[in-house]
């Protein structure tokens, strides 16, 4: 950690405004401390002491801020808003006690023993289906549709123009590469579907994935709220989980990837950092391999810690491009974040629901079957807002689809 | 006098969320586009329609509370500062696009609208609206309207000015003007035109039609690159002399190359050209383009062009452009704090001028970058610096002053499109003598006699024949109170250092 605690990464700022029209709350609200030069402005106020953490405005406006970092892409000037934030958060964390419906939360879902159980009652209550006949607007029933988002699809929902069995791949590589699964705490306890398809698609590209032991929670809600101290010890447990080696990581979860990145700034661990890869990098390396027809039109909306944080673009693309007859269709906004942001959509639900509404427009304008996002926080988000929406589509991880196609193809036969 | 009951009265108009009264939101709002004036306005007021706006204004007339309009904050002249004094009416909510006529060619706006989104919507009819500053993907139509604001694409197709035309102004009082009107030529004064440019002197604007324009069907983009600044400048008045009128021109230097080169907005211009030319041709046919093109490339050639390239498409074309419209934000790269001038020169005495800005620099040891419309001949030196090395500030507003003389002593002039504001109120009595600038100031009065809009901008009011040929200032009404203490923050007459308003 640097001798500013990364405050300095807002030193180029030279108030061009180039990032407002990217900046969703600022699109929300119009309001310059609702946007990233007026945000800077204040996190430049805090580390000088001209304002101070427990002020009231400074608390609301820096956390009505996603942390989607839109804003960062878009600066000429190479603005380090993310680094910026955390190091502010810390800063705020040191006067206030987190909210304590974050800490909750935070508590249920990363700590391992805990969260084994909630995860279970949240399995048992999402095969009920009670949550999906629930989802709608409002606090409750959104969370509802956020639970029932998880579902792992039956699988039926896609129609398929040729019965045709493909070829199971003969070709694999003798020496396939290994990698490691990062399995995180959320993907883990509620979309393990997600990591079954990871598996089966990266081996059908010539991976074969081994699962790490001892691997805990990335850390990423933690430090998004402040509390470096514990972001910083679950990165050293990772850290030491996946070990010395070259091995790439894989992660699937674009927020998880986004923070294993950041282990250079957070622990010193530069050479951990380098190896983490989303999921659709190393699938797009192999081509990917095509597989059996889907026909389906799907809107990918890209989540932002996958295209701003770790400005990954095109991979996701050529993931889908890899399912023949697929049509994808991409939104005006759709470089805009969908207000999941992590625990924001919880603790912010106003400001979360104003966000995604531009979003949910243009997804009805679109009128797709399947809206693809590979991050646990947006399909959760985007599935409760298509069904609260009262939308058809729903909300699926990239390698779901891929996975589906290669099953289509009979190359898991 | 701002006093609870007037905030309260505003929340009873606009909502009280949309009513800023906190420290740190109003700090927020201390700054424009140009970082180094600041002031911390009273309140800041966010109305979300054109009656609210009204009712506000009435209600701080009925308080003589003056009032600063703002769009997006992009201005570099300081104009959309206010002091503790004033309450901050900011636009932003009022961004619909109220209506586009694709036969007519017209859009009518809200002020809050931002340029470049005016485009993307008018793109289905095949229409765009024509002035396109660099800053367009953040900035306001009611900014640019206040600003007269300029952009690349103005060497053909004209300024801001010459696309409004009509539009709806709340004066300071609150009454409600129309200017111009939309179906066809305006009759009697040119209301419309003597508003544009106004820098928030006049009125607010609410409602705005604006003149949109078929896309061009063929366009062509070259990029040249020189290996010595006097040439690039040389070439720049040879292209205009061909007779061809490119749809832009414009230039960089090296240092501001090579800023742009190590941003996201990377654009493949050579890092070791002492400047590059941006030349851009439309027209109707291809054929035409094309060979306008191939005539400007070699008239570039003939002129000292190390090597010319022609963006081979669309995808490439926006490449070399967004490089140039975001080199402003990518030279904060350079350095932590940075002023930008906006000065004209003639044309032809572009590569003097430019040594001489280059002489200057090395004078004060500064760096100095060049971005700019030379088509123009309008300036953009820019000055990075760390404001917090003692005494770096004061070396850098003598080298901007120094500057701006030179480019005043080969005829030029003091902004090209960012204005005045309070920037160069320093510079105004350079140019206009008090008679002038007394002039100037009654015609403001005729829309605003109190002054009470955006006060203490663009005219100095110290540097009026009022204030200096009679002995004592007059006093004009309610509002000179204001005008007296703003007058003497201000760097008035004496053409010295802005810096006053700078936190040390
Ligand atoms: C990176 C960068 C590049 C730029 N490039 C260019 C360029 O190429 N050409 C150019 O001309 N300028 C350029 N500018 C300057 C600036 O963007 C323009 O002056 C723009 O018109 C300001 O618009 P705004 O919405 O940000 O206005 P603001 O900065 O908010 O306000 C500017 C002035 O307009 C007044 N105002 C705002 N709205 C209204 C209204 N509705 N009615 C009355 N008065 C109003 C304000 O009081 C203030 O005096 C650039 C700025 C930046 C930061
Ligand atoms: S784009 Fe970058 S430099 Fe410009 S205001 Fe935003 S953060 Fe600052
Ligand atoms: S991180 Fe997202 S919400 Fe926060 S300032 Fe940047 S763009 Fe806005």
């Amino acid at each position: 950690m640097s001798e500013r605690g990364g405050f300095e990464a807002l030193d180029a700022c030279v108030h061009c405004g180039f990032c407002l029209q990217a900046c969703p709350t600022f699109l929300a609200t119009g309001d310059e401390a609702d946007s990233p030069r007026g945000r800077i402005e204040l996190m430049r106020a805090l580390e000088a002491g001209e304002l101070t953490p427990d002020d009231a405005a400074v608390v609301v406006h820096l956390d009505r801020c996603l942390g989607c970092r839109g804003c960062e892409p878009v600066c000429p000037s190479g603005v380090g808003y993310g680094r910026g934030i955390e190091a502010a958060r810390a800063l705020l964390a040191t006067k206030r006690r987190p909210a304590p419906l974050a800490r909750a939360a935070l508590w249920a879902l990363t700590t391992p023993g805990p969260s084994r159980i909630a995860y279970t009652l949240a399995r048992a209550l999402r095969a009920t289906g009670i949550p999906s006949r629930l989802a709608g607007w409002g606090r409750f029933r959104f969370a509802m549709g956020m639970l029932a988002a998880t579902k792992p699809s039956d699988g039926r929902t896609l129609g398929r123009p040729d019965g045709k069995r493909r070829q199971p791949p003969s070709d694999s590589p003798t020496v396939r590469q290994s990698v490691a699964l990062f399995r995180g705490c959320v993907m883990d306890g509620l979309f393990s579907h997600v990591h079954d398809a990871t598996v089966r698609t990266l081996e059908v590209n010539g991976y074969a994935v081994r699962e790490v032991p001892g691997q805990v929670c990335c850390g990423a809600l933690h430090a998004h709220a402040g509390l470096r101290e514990e972001a910083r010890r679950l990165a050293r447990a990772n850290v030491a989980a996946f070990g010395d080696g070259d091995e790439p990581i894989v992660v699937n979860s674009a927020g998880c990837g986004a923070m294993l990145k950041e282990y250079g700034h957070l622990v010193a661990e530069a050479r951990f950092a380098t190896r983490v890869r989303d999921v659709t990098e190393l699938l797009a390396a192999r081509g990917p391999r095509p597989g059996a027809p889907v026909d389906a039109q799907v809107a990918y909306d890209p989540p932002c810690h996958l295209l701003h944080a770790q400005r990954i673009a095109d991979e996701p693309y050529r993931v889908l491009a890899a399912i023949p007859v697929l049509r994808v269709v991409s939104l005006p906004d759709a470089a805009q974040c969908c207000g999941s942001a992590g625990l924001f959509t919880l603790l912010e639900p106003a400001m979360s629901r104003a966000v995604l509404a531009p979003k949910l427009a243009s997804l009805r304008t679109a009128s797709p079957q399947v809206v693809a996002t590979g991050n646990p926080g947006c399909l959760m988000q985007l599935g409760a807002g298509l069904a609260a929406g009262g939308l058809r589509a729903t909300a699926r991880h990239p390698v779901e689809l891929l996975d589906e196609s290669y099953r289509a193809a009979g190359y898991y036969a | 006098m701002i006093t609870a009951g007037l905030v309260e009265g505003l929340a009873g108009i606009v909502g009280a969320r949309h009513v800023r009264t906190a420290p740190a939101e109003r700090v927020t709002y201390a700054r424009d586009g140009l970082p180094t004036h600041r002031r911390v306005p009273a309140v800041v007021v966010l109305p979300g329609s054109r009656d609210e706006v009204i009712a506000v204004v009435r209600l701080l007339a009925t308080h003589g509370v003056p009032v600063v309009p703002r769009g997006a904050g992009t201005g570099l002249s300081g104009g959309a500062l206010a002091d503790a004094s004033a309450v901050l009416l900011v636009l932003t909510r009022l961004n619909r696009i109220l209506g586009i006529d694709p036969t007519n060619r017209i859009a009518l706006v809200e002020p809050g609208v931002v340029n470049a989104r005016l485009s993307v919507a008018a793109a289905p009819h095949g229409l765009y609206y024509a002035p396109d500053p660099s800053s367009q993907t953040a900035c306001t139509v009611g900014g640019n309207v206040a600003e007269n604001a300029g952009g690349p694409h103005c060497l053909k197709y004209g300024v801001t000015a010459q696309h409004v035309l009509a539009l709806e102004v709340v004066l300071g009082d609150g009454r409600v003007v129309e200017l111009g009107s939309p179906g066809g030529e305006p009759w009697g004064p040119d209301l419309v035109g003597l508003f544009v440019g106004s820098e928030g002197n006049f009125g607010i604007a609410t409602r705005i039609a604006v003149r949109l324009l078929p896309l061009p069907r063929a366009v062509r983009t070259l990029l040249a690159d020189f290996m010595s600044l006097r040439t690039a400048g040389e070439a720049v008045s040879a292209v205009i002399a061909s007779g061809i009128v490119p749809a832009a021109l414009e230039m960089m230097d090296q240092s501001c190359v090579r800023a742009v080169e190590d941003s996201v907005y990377a654009a493949g211009y050579p890092r070791d050209a002492a400047a590059v030319l941006l030349v851009e041709l439309d027209g109707g046919s291809d054929a035409a383009v094309t060979a306008d093109a191939e005539t400007i490339q070699r008239v570039l050639q003939e002129h000292g062009a190390r090597s010319t390239r022609t963006a081979a498409d669309s995808r490439e074309r926006e490449r070399l452009w967004q490089g140039r419209k975001k080199a402003f934000g990518a030279m904060g790269r350079l350095s932590r704090d940075l002023v930008v001038q906006d000065a004209v020169v003639p044309r032809s005495t572009l590569p003097d001028v430019l040594e001489t800005i280059a002489r200057i620099a090395a004078t004060y040891q500064l760096t100095v970058s060049n971005v700019f419309h030379a088509g123009d001949g309008n300036l953009h030196p820019n000055i990075s610096f760390d404001g917090r090395v003692p005494g770096l500030k004061a070396r850098v507003d003598t080298a901007s002053a120094e500057i701006m003389e030179a480019c005043i002593a080969v005829g030029g002039t003091i902004t090209g499109e960012h204005g005045v504001g309070l920037d160069k109120l320093r510079y105004m009595p350079l140019i206009f003598d008090a008679e002038s600038l007394t002039a100037m100031r009654a015609v403001r009065r005729v829309w605003d006699p109190e002054e009470r809009v955006n006060p203490g901008k663009v005219v100095p009011v110290h540097a009026c024949r009022e204030w200096s040929g009679a002995a004592k200032p007059r006093a004009i009404g309610p509002g000179s109170a204001e005008r007296d203490r703003l007058g003497a923050a201000d760097p008035g007459a004496v053409p010295r250092g802005s810096w006053e308003d700078v936190p040390a």
